[in-house]
């Protein structure tokens, strides 16, 4: 069983050309693949994002950001869909994020547990408290998020998306549904 | 050849909305068709993007941007909830089909180029003008009268109704008169509070389900076209592999292929139309192969013309002879004018409280309408005509991550519903105004050498009203009802065009001097000539318009058919 930052370091590696558009038959697929470094993140930049995304996303009963390979699925967001204008302000979110989480821990991604989630607990509820300076830290929260919940993973295990509901029920009780 | 030494009893120019239904209801009475569409073919099993799951579509589906700066900037801009990396295909690319807009003017040209048209990608509001409608012209001496009335076009709403299929329930409304129904989609509980609350305290206002073009109990006849029930998903701008929603590609087009006299002709732009004055007959048609531009021409005994309000305008202007130096049939110098679509404003949305414990199963393809109730129900009002509502009430759900905390916790909130909200956004009539035109523009070109359209639309002072006071009732009405944190987004109108429901270019009237048809959708000045698209339409109403472009074609093409079977046209 890898350690969690062996797992980080090897998403480094493992994630380049994380996605790809197959063209054929019109049936569109992401596929993760093994070869060669990231498309856009620096090795560090890398190493940041599969921090936050798994702080923000753990493995829990389900799988976390990590398992779903997030990170993977952001480099290709900013490769194939972003332009530069959005690449460049992602980039300077991610550069801001760590000078904010390395002041307040020493060294974000050498901090242990407590003390990382203690320092992006502190980062995430600025930013939802009205921290102008923070709009770039909440955009890439987005992205984590929709990445995950937008892979089989977060879909189906997750969120328990139905891809054919069959029926429209207008009224389900929470405790039923759960 | 036909017994008229013509290729075809009929040729249809669109193969959209009500292009299908001209082709269909034609082939359905014997008639040879021949269907031309601009565009190539779309072939369902290859074409649509239904069964993708989001894990199959990279970039949460989302169209490069910078790809969207150069191909899509217009369709985009406009309908950037439906136009995405799988469904961008079905949506032209702005820069290879341009267009002109006067200086100061601004116009959403939202459209396909393909098999059926924008029936593949519309959202599917399907209701009847009501008796008003046809007389508000009249009565108000705004623009021409309608050449017929609510009863005349009655048997035809039932006819198409009952093919296409619409989910909806029986309101007993005379404005909003029911159409034949299958099940409604029911309202939210949500819904259902706001409905007592509004209602309770706005005396003649409604709260209903949408109506919409969705089958939720298939009859014989659409089972037997391979159509299914609506399953809920609401991919529907992805296209629909049960064919649950109407278009005609789902129902339409196979309707008349099953009676083995449709000939469907793919990537055939339309140039102009050929005229005999001895006759006073369209002779034929010229055609330009959008891939080889090859050109041909075919030739029947009657044409339909069903390229949507602004291409078959544009196909008429293009189409000068000596008899018609303005184009052809357009005699009242009306042909391209009174561009009218519908006119939104700012949305109102908030949040229901009470609904806590209470969530949705499936995925609705539809919402909430607000009929019409201004100058109806309510006649203390600064403008004329009046606008409905479209909307719903849903839990807000997933929050994209915009929700504070980090962990479990935040985790698992994206399975819980989270707070309810509400939206409603008011569809407005606009006015006939002869001065809201399209022109061929003077000297630009398309690739193929056709004048490009010049766009010059703006709102009037009518819908400035309209849709100030709307904007002041959807918030007293949230307000009553008990809404909190309500917000408008802004308080701009749409965009001309913006709804995509252009009408009004060849429109129907009494007198050929100052209208391009007569009440069968047949044009004045040339006899076998019909156009049933939005042109015909006097007036825009206020409801989505695609029941009654499908309703006018159908009786049109039966009255041609009748006219053929007599001898006379």
């Amino acid at each position: 069983m890898k350690t969690r930052r062996e797992f980080i370091q090897s998403l480094i590696v493992s994630v380049g050309g994380a996605t790809a558009l197959s063209a054929c038959g019109g049936l569109a697929t992401i596929n993760a693949t093994s070869a060669g470094s990231s498309r856009f993140y620096s090795t560090s930049e890398m190493a940041l994002l599969g921090r936050l995304s798994d702080l923000i996303i753990p493995r829990t009963e389900t799988p976390g950001a990590l398992d779903a390979n997030v990170p993977g699925y952001m480099d290709a967001l900013m490769s194939d869909w972003a332009n530069e204008e959005t690449r460049g302000e992602h980039r300077e979110a991610l550069q801001l994020i760590a000078a904010r989480l390395d002041a307040a821990t020493g060294n974000f991604l050498d901090a242990d547990e407590t003390t990382a989630t203690s320092a992006l607990t502190e980062l995430d509820a600025a930013a939802f408290d009205g921290d102008a300076s923070l709009a770039g830290y909440r955009r890439t929260k987005g992205y984590i998020a929709q990445s995950y919940f937008a892979t089989e993973a977060g879909a189906v295990q997750e969120l328990k998306w139905v891809a054919v509901p069959g029926q429209w029920d207008p009224s389900v009780e929470i405790a039923r549904e759960a | 050849m036909t017994q008229n030494n013509t290729d075809f009893d009929a040729i249809v120019v669109g193969s959209g909305m009500s292009g299908g239904m001209s082709a269909k209801e034609l082939t359905e009475r014997g008639l040879k068709v021949l269907v031309l569409e601009r565009g190539p073919e779309i072939i369902p099993e290859r074409d649509y993007s239904d069964q993708l799951t989001p894990w199959q579509t990279p970039n949460f589906d989302n169209i490069p941007q910078d790809e969207i700066a150069q191909h899509y900037p217009k369709q985009y801009g406009g309908v950037a909830y439906a136009i995405k990396e799988s469904t961008k295909h079905f949506w032209v690319k702005d820069d290879e089909h341009p267009y002109e807009e006067a200086e100061g003017t601004s116009y959403d040209w939202l459209r396909g180029y393909h098999t059926a048209g924008r029936s593949i990608m519309w959202s599917r509001q399907t209701y009847r003008l009501g008796p008003q409608d046809f007389t508000a012209n009249l009565e108000e001496a705004v623009g021409v009268d309608w050449p017929v009335r609510y009863e005349d076009i009655v048997p035809w709403y039932e006819k198409v109704e009952r093919f296409i299929g619409i989910a909806g329930s029986e309101e007993g409304l005379s404005q909003l008169p029911d159409s034949v129904f299958q099940p409604a989609f029911a309202l939210t509980d949500a819904e259902n509070a706001f409905k007592q609350r509004v209602e309770a305290t706005f005396n003649g206002r409604k709260i209903i389900p949408a109506r919409v073009a969705h089958l939720t109990d298939a009859t014989d006849e659409q089972r037997a076209l391979g159509r299914s029930n609506c399953q809920a998903r609401n991919r529907c701008h992805h296209g629909c592999t049960f064919k649950a929603y109407f278009s005609s590609l789902n129902a339409t087009l196979p309707a008349a292929q099953r009676t083995g006299n449709l000939t469907m002709v793919h990537n055939a732009i339309v140039q102009g139309l050929d005229y005999d004055a001895a006759s006073n007959r369209v002779t034929g048609v010229r055609v330009v192969d959008a891939r080889t531009n090859e050109t041909r021409s075919y030739t029947s005994r009657v044409v339909f013309l069903n390229a949507s309000a602004i291409a078959s305008a544009m196909i008429l202007l293009q189409s000068k002879s000596d008899a018609f130096p303005t184009g052809l049939a357009n005699r009242s110098d009306q042909v391209g004018r009174n561009l009218m679509d519908h006119v939104s404003s700012a949305g109102v949305s908030g949040i229901m409280t009470g609904f806590e414990d209470k969530t949705v199963f499936g995925r609705r393809p539809g919402g909430i309408y607000i009929p019409r109730y201004a100058n109806v129900t309510e006649n203390d009002k600064p403008f004329k005509r009046g606008f409905g509502f479209q909307g719903g009430a849903l839990p807000l759900g997933n929050a994209g991550g915009q929700i504070a905390g980090i962990g479990r916790e935040f985790k698992e909130a994206h399975r819980r519903p989270g707070p309810w909200r509400i939206n409603v956004l008011a569809f407005g009539e606009q006015l006939p105004n002869p001065d809201n035109r399209i022109t061929l523009h003077p000297t630009k070109r398309d690739r193929w050498g056709n004048p490009l359209a010049l766009f010059n639309v703006t709102y009037g002072e009518n819908e400035r009203i309209m849709q100030r006071e709307a904007v002041k009732d959807a918030v007293a009405m949230f307000e009553a009802a008990g809404v909190i944190n309500i917000t408008t987004s802004n308080a701009e109108l749409s965009k001309p065009g913006n709804r995509i429901h252009e009408m009004g270019t060849v429109r129907m009237g009494r007198d050929p001097e100052t209208s391009v048809l007569n009440g069968w959708c047949q044009a004045h000045d040339v006899p076998n000539l019909f156009v049933t698209d939005g042109g015909f339409m006097a007036s825009s109403a206020c409801q989505n318009p695609s029941l009654s472009y499908m309703a006018f074609s159908a009786r049109a093409a039966n009255y041609a058919a009748d006219l053929i079977a007599a001898g006379t046209l």
